[in-house]
């Protein structure tokens, strides 16, 4: 329990009552479905960690834009940067050329082993930091390429 | 004699007249002496870009200065909003409502002292009022509801002694009312206890009192007043 408390102020879910008189046992967890077909990982429901900014545990919503991208870094305390590649259109040429865009994203504590090159899904929230309007709502991992390993398909 | 320019006669008392005056004259924009903006365009970009200012600050990306409510004989500013609406800025607050969670009561008390702030520790010095801060209350109005319902005396070694007969706690009651009381289940947690003692609570203010002019919350129970006891014995 101690391992959460790791702030000057006490972290606790706002939904939460942790001090009923009537206690059950089963330490009471508040947790959402945030809808448009998103399973909510059962690391998120079962787990103890305390996230003010994740979309399963908190009260930010998912709305608006749901995009996908592979993660270039994730160096940043309980964040990710998607890389989004797209081609546009040169219409003189009538040819393409390759862009892309680098968005910040909130990690929730519940999507664990999260790396470098795996393919995220986000959807689309209230600001939560200067340049973070999105939320990683699922995660794909990275397949193995040229790997000894037998895969199956 | 022209219709179209009227003069009002200024009213006869000379105390009136001066005021009558000096409200003719137009009065300056609000809150442009401190010019506080919270606009994103003075920022550099999500790239590290710095934006040239293009235009100049609109007055919907306005801020205003903080309340930093003291303790103290009541002093609430109110202010007209967007839209109309209107804020109390509580530049002075000497009580509020807090609750009583487990119990689920509430009562109005003065608040004693500001006694930890996570963000700030000048703020408990300076005793400034804030969400969040963790403040000693008043525990007479939560003793007095206690002892009337449950028949207890709370705090028992320091109270015992001082006033034996007075307290609610042993008043007559009738027979059905003992019967009804017997029934209820008034256990306290030991922390609870030894500060109903003191006199004094501990509880956290939940409410903005720069925006409401209120200065609400609830009393600290179980983990979270454990947790915010260590922090604040670690602090002395």
């Amino acid at each position: 329990m101690s391992e959460q408390q790791n702030e000057r102020a006490y972290q606790k879910q706002a939904a939460v009552f942790l001090n009923a008189k009537s206690a059950s046992k089963k330490s009471t967890r508040w947790y959402k479905d945030i809808g448009l077909g998103f399973k909510t990982p059962t690391t998120a429901i079962e787990g103890t960690y305390i996230d003010k900014k994740c979309p399963f545990t908190s009260d930010v919503s998912i709305r608006g834009r749901i995009l996908t991208g592979t993660v270039k870094s994730t160096k940043m305390t309980n964040t990710v940067i998607l890389r989004r590649e797209y081609l546009h259109y040169i219409p003189k040429y009538q040819r393409y050329e390759k862009r892309h865009k680098n968005i910040a994203a909130h990690l929730s504590p519940a999507f664990i082993g999260v790396e470098v090159g795996d393919t995220v899904t986000v959807g689309q929230c209230r600001p939560l930091s200067k340049t973070i309007r999105f939320n990683v709502i699922k995660h794909q991992k990275q397949q193995q390429k040229g790997s000894k390993q037998f895969q199956k398909f | 004699m022209s219709a179209h320019v009227r003069f009002d006669p200024p009213p006869p008392d000379i105390r009136t007249a001066a005021r009558f005056v000096l409200e003719a004259r137009p009065k300056p924009p609000a809150d442009l002496g401190s010019r506080i903006s919270r606009d994103s365009r003075h920022k550099r970009s999500h790239t590290g870009a710095k934006r040239a200012q293009y235009r100049k600050k609109r007055k919907f990306e306005l801020g205003r200065q903080a309340a930093n409510t003291k303790l103290g004989p009541k002093r609430i500013h109110e202010v007209r909003v967007r839209g109309g609406n209107k804020k109390f800025r509580a530049m002075r607050l000497e009580s509020g409502t807090y609750s009583w969670g487990s119990e689920a009561v509430s009562r109005s008390t003065r608040i004693v002292a500001v006694v930890y702030n996570a963000s700030n520790n000048e703020l408990v010095r300076t005793n400034t009022l804030v969400k969040g801060a963790i403040v000693q209350i008043d525990a007479t109005p939560f003793r007095q509801w206690y002892e009337n319902r449950y028949a207890k005396v709370l705090g028992k070694k320091k109270r015992q002694a001082a006033e034996e007969d007075k307290s609610d706690a042993t008043k007559a009651r009738s027979r059905h009312l003992l019967a009804k009381i017997a029934a209820r289940k008034g256990a306290v947690d030991p922390a609870l206890d030894s500060q109903f003692g003191s006199g004094r609570l501990y509880a956290i203010i939940t409410s903005r009192p720069g925006q409401s002019g209120r200065c609400d919350g609830y009393v600290l129970e179980g983990k979270e007043l454990e947790f915010y006891l260590r922090k604040i014995r670690n602090k002395k």
